[in-house]
């Protein structure tokens, strides 16, 4: 037997005598100092000083700060800005919280266009999996959820983001049931609740592990049903300002025909998502093709100043085992159901239900300091014990809660009723962003953000199921604020004055690299 | 295909199973015929054989939700060809999903709302289900459609969850609040 297999059957025959055993939550101390110790974001050399722009001498990992040191695609002498396309309202990206925010604007009256990357729904929002915490029964109240997610956050929070987060999960739970979102219930219709990592009770609204795209599913029908203009294949790479500190529209670049389009707007929804795909320190994303932090780079342009663009989360368990699924998710509400972690002796290692920045810092520690297990292609990583949620909650739980991933691992004759698998940490989620008030509002006047572009709201650690509360709340508030704003405002006038001091600034900063940003997309092609 | 060497932009999304953008068929050198599958969930084999599918091309019809409790005629006043359906299986032969798709036309036609709406569960909107029916069902939007009358209009109401909206409005937190936010900004 190979050395993983010895490994694995240690992990079959104490599954038994584990079941009961009981392991010690962290105390405030012992976490901080895990994280301190193992947590990615603690790496000094993974970080680089930013040099000018408007987070000037803060710090953010090197992937990023290239990026938002980055040339615009868009040269100096563009020729005129003639617009293809005036709206109140310019939505940028696809996912859960572009779709929000235009299903509100449009109730609303306003005249919307929205412009994405790939098709309309392909984001992180349709992978997302376990669930959005909403305090819904009897023992909760929106004041726990805002305690847990403030410590869960490190106590970083934007308070004001975060109440108006809480306080507005109940409505907008009721809102998706109205549009006919199917959430899972019990007997007697009320919502079916799970727990979740850092979250005092269970909190999360979900549909089987399927939870994203049933939302998506649903939201991006609806915008359909409303004849929402939608350009596909089409990323925004540059944003317009009157030169005087507000947005007036944008450009797009139509990928099918390398065209450029140029949009006048009276405001600006920024809903471009997070940045798995940037690989920050070399590590594996769950994040779907198109996650590549374009927003943060086309605003910091622009002007607009980010907030705890140092902070990332890493999810605990992502796949890394077989290669191909190497950063594929497996879910947190698996750990909630009862699965354990062990490492190569077999043995827990932490108790799995801490918040995520601990569960993933103390993976990296096992790995480190070699109790972890090596696969073929030279990974690392620990045992995941699924087969333990179905000894614990009863034959058949799996295959009700998590039908897609016994689906994912099956394609590769993997049976997680059956035996564990192997999972390291994850690029899972951006923790901060682009700064927003109440409304969502950036301090680039009529530019509103919403969903994971921006930051403040989940302070220094997003708790599960924050994230997509988080992008139906301020995709409406956005959607709301921005259809308010535009139907008192006319048009402003179209200039690309933001770059010329953009570019002033970097070269008296030094900065002569050739990278362009935004990104757009990963380049994966095998260099031959 | 980035391992071959080629960029691609159509036919990849989510790299998760679960978008629906990169359906593909697919032949193992040991296989007679071709299946379908999802391209970022499937293992290259040495000398398989592989074609792209295209995209959804279906019609969305513009099918809002009814003001009343829904019966199968909501649904057929949107996708009347439903009641079409030959029983071919055509479409559960090609869905990669693996869902029982002409089952569950075969259920919304006798009007089971209720079940069909649980079998689309995992259906990723990929449209081939559409695209291989002969009299034009088109089972996934079928599916889409039946999800959100079953989940908007729900038998038993969320009880919990309508007193929760209730106290917040009516101001039940507000003085909870108050001291937390007091002891929060200091
Ligand atoms: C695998 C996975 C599981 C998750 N599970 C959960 C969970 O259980 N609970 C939870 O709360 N959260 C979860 N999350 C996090 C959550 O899903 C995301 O944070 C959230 O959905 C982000 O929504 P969004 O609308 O802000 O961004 P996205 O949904 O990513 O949408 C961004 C959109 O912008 C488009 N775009 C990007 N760049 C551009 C550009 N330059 N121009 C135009 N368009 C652009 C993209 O194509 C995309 O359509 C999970 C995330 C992942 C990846
Ligand atoms: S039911 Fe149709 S659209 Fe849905 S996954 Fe199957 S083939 Fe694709
Ligand atoms: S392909 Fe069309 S006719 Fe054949 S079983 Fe499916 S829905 Fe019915
Ligand atoms: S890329 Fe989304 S299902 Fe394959």
């Amino acid at each position: 037997m190979s050395d993983i297999d010895v490994s694995k059957e240690r992990v079959n025959t104490s599954r038994a005598a584990r079941s009961q055993q009981e392991m010690p939550r962290l105390s405030a101390e012992e976490k901080d100092d895990l994280v301190h110790r193992y947590h990615p974001d603690y790496k000094k050399e993974a970080y680089a000083t930013l040099r000018f722009g408007p987070n000037k001498g803060e710090q953010t990992v090197h992937e990023l700060a290239r990026l938002l040191e980055g040339e615009s695609p868009v040269p100096a002498d563009f020729p005129a800005l003639k617009p293809a396309h005036q709206v109140d309202i310019l939505i940028i990206g696809g996912g859960g919280a572009g779709a929000t925010a235009a299903l509100t604007a449009k109730a609303a009256g306003a005249k919307i266009l929205m412009a994405t990357k790939l098709r309309l729904g392909d984001s992180n929002t349709v992978m997302a999996e376990g669930g959005m915490q909403v305090a819904v029964s009897p023992e909760d109240s929106p004041i726990r959820h805002f305690v847990d997610s403030l410590k869960g956050g490190h106590m970083a929070n934007d308070r004001v983001l975060l109440k108006q987060l809480v306080e507005e999960g109940p409505s907008v739970a009721q809102w998706l049931i109205d549009l006919g979102v199917m959430f899972d219930r019990e007997d007697d219709g009320n919502l079916s609740l799970r727990a979740g990592g850092g979250s005092s009770l269970p909190r999360l609204l979900r549909c089987k592990d399927y939870t994203g795209l049933e939302l998506m599913r649903v939201l991006k029908d609806c915008v359909l049903n409303e004849e929402v203009e939608v350009l596909e294949f089409s990323p925004v790479i540059e944003l317009l300002t009157d030169g005087k500190g507000s947005c007036t529209g944008a450009i797009l670049k139509d990928l099918d025909n390398d065209r450029r389009i140029v949009v006048q707007a009276k405001t600006v929804i920024l809903a471009t998502g997070g940045i798995g795909r940037l690989h920050i320190q070399g590590f594996p994303t769950s994040n779907h093709f198109g996650a590549t932090g374009d927003g943060l780079s086309i605003t910091y342009r622009a002007g607009a100043s980010l907030t705890l663009q140092d902070t990332f989360q890493y999810h605990p368990t992502g796949a890394v085992f077989p290669e191909a699924m190497a950063g594929l998710l497996v879910t947190e509400a698996i750990r909630s159901a009862g699965a354990h972690l062990l490492n190569a002796k077999g043995e827990r290692f932490v108790y799995e239900l801490e918040t995520r920045d601990a569960v993933a810092s103390a993976v990296i520690r096992e790995c480190l300091e070699g109790r972890g297990i090596q696969t073929p292609a030279g990974r690392y990583g620990v045992w995941i014990d699924m087969p333990l949620v179905d000894q614990i909650n009863g034959e058949g739980t799996l295959e009700k809660r998590f039908p897609n991933m016994i689906r994912q691992f099956s394609r590769y004759d993997i049976d997680i009723r059956k035996e564990p698998v192997l999972v390291y940490p994850t690029l899972h989620y951006q923790n901060g962003g682009i700064q927003i008030d109440a409304e969502g509002e950036s301090t680039l006047k009529n530019l509103f953000v919403a969903g994971e572009a921006s930051g403040g709201i989940h302070g220094r650690n997003r708790l599960m199921g924050n994230s997509l509360l988080d992008i139906i709340v301020y995709g409406k508030r956005a959607g709301a604020a921005a259809s308010k704003r535009a139907a008192a405002s006319d048009f402003g006038p179209l200039s690309l004055d933001h770059l010329s001091r953009f570019r002033k600034e970097r070269s008296e900063a030094g900065v002569n690299s050739d990278v362009v940003s935004p990104m757009l997309f990963p380049d994966y092609v095998k260099k031959q | 295909m980035w391992h071959l060497g080629r960029p691609m932009l159509h036919g990849v999304g989510c790299l998760g199973g679960v978008c629906g953008a990169c359906p593909i068929s697919i032949r193992l050198p040991n296989q007679m015929a071709p299946k379908t599958a999802l391209a970022c969930q499937t293992l290259v084999a040495e000398g398989a054989e592989m074609a792209f599918l295209p995209g959804d091309a279906s019609k969305k019809e513009i099918a809002p939700l009814p003001a009343e409790t829904p019966n199968q005629n909501t649904l057929f006043q949107y996708y009347p060809e439903t009641r079409r359906c030959v029983a071919c299986g055509a479409c559960t032969s090609i869905c990669p999903q693996g869902i029982d798709v002409m089952a569950s036309v075969r259920e919304a036609m006798n009007g089971k709302l209720a079940e069909t709406a649980d079998r689309f569960v995992d259906c990723v909107m990929c449209g081939l289900c559409a695209a291989v029916c002969d009299v034009k069902v088109r089972p996934h939007r079928v599916g889409l459609y039946t999800r959100r009358l079953i989940g908007a209009f729900q038998e038993n109401e969320a009880t919990q969850l309508k007193k929760r909206i209730e106290e917040i409005g009516s101001g039940h937190y507000k003085e909870q609040w108050a001291a937390l936010m007091e002891e929060a900004v200091h």
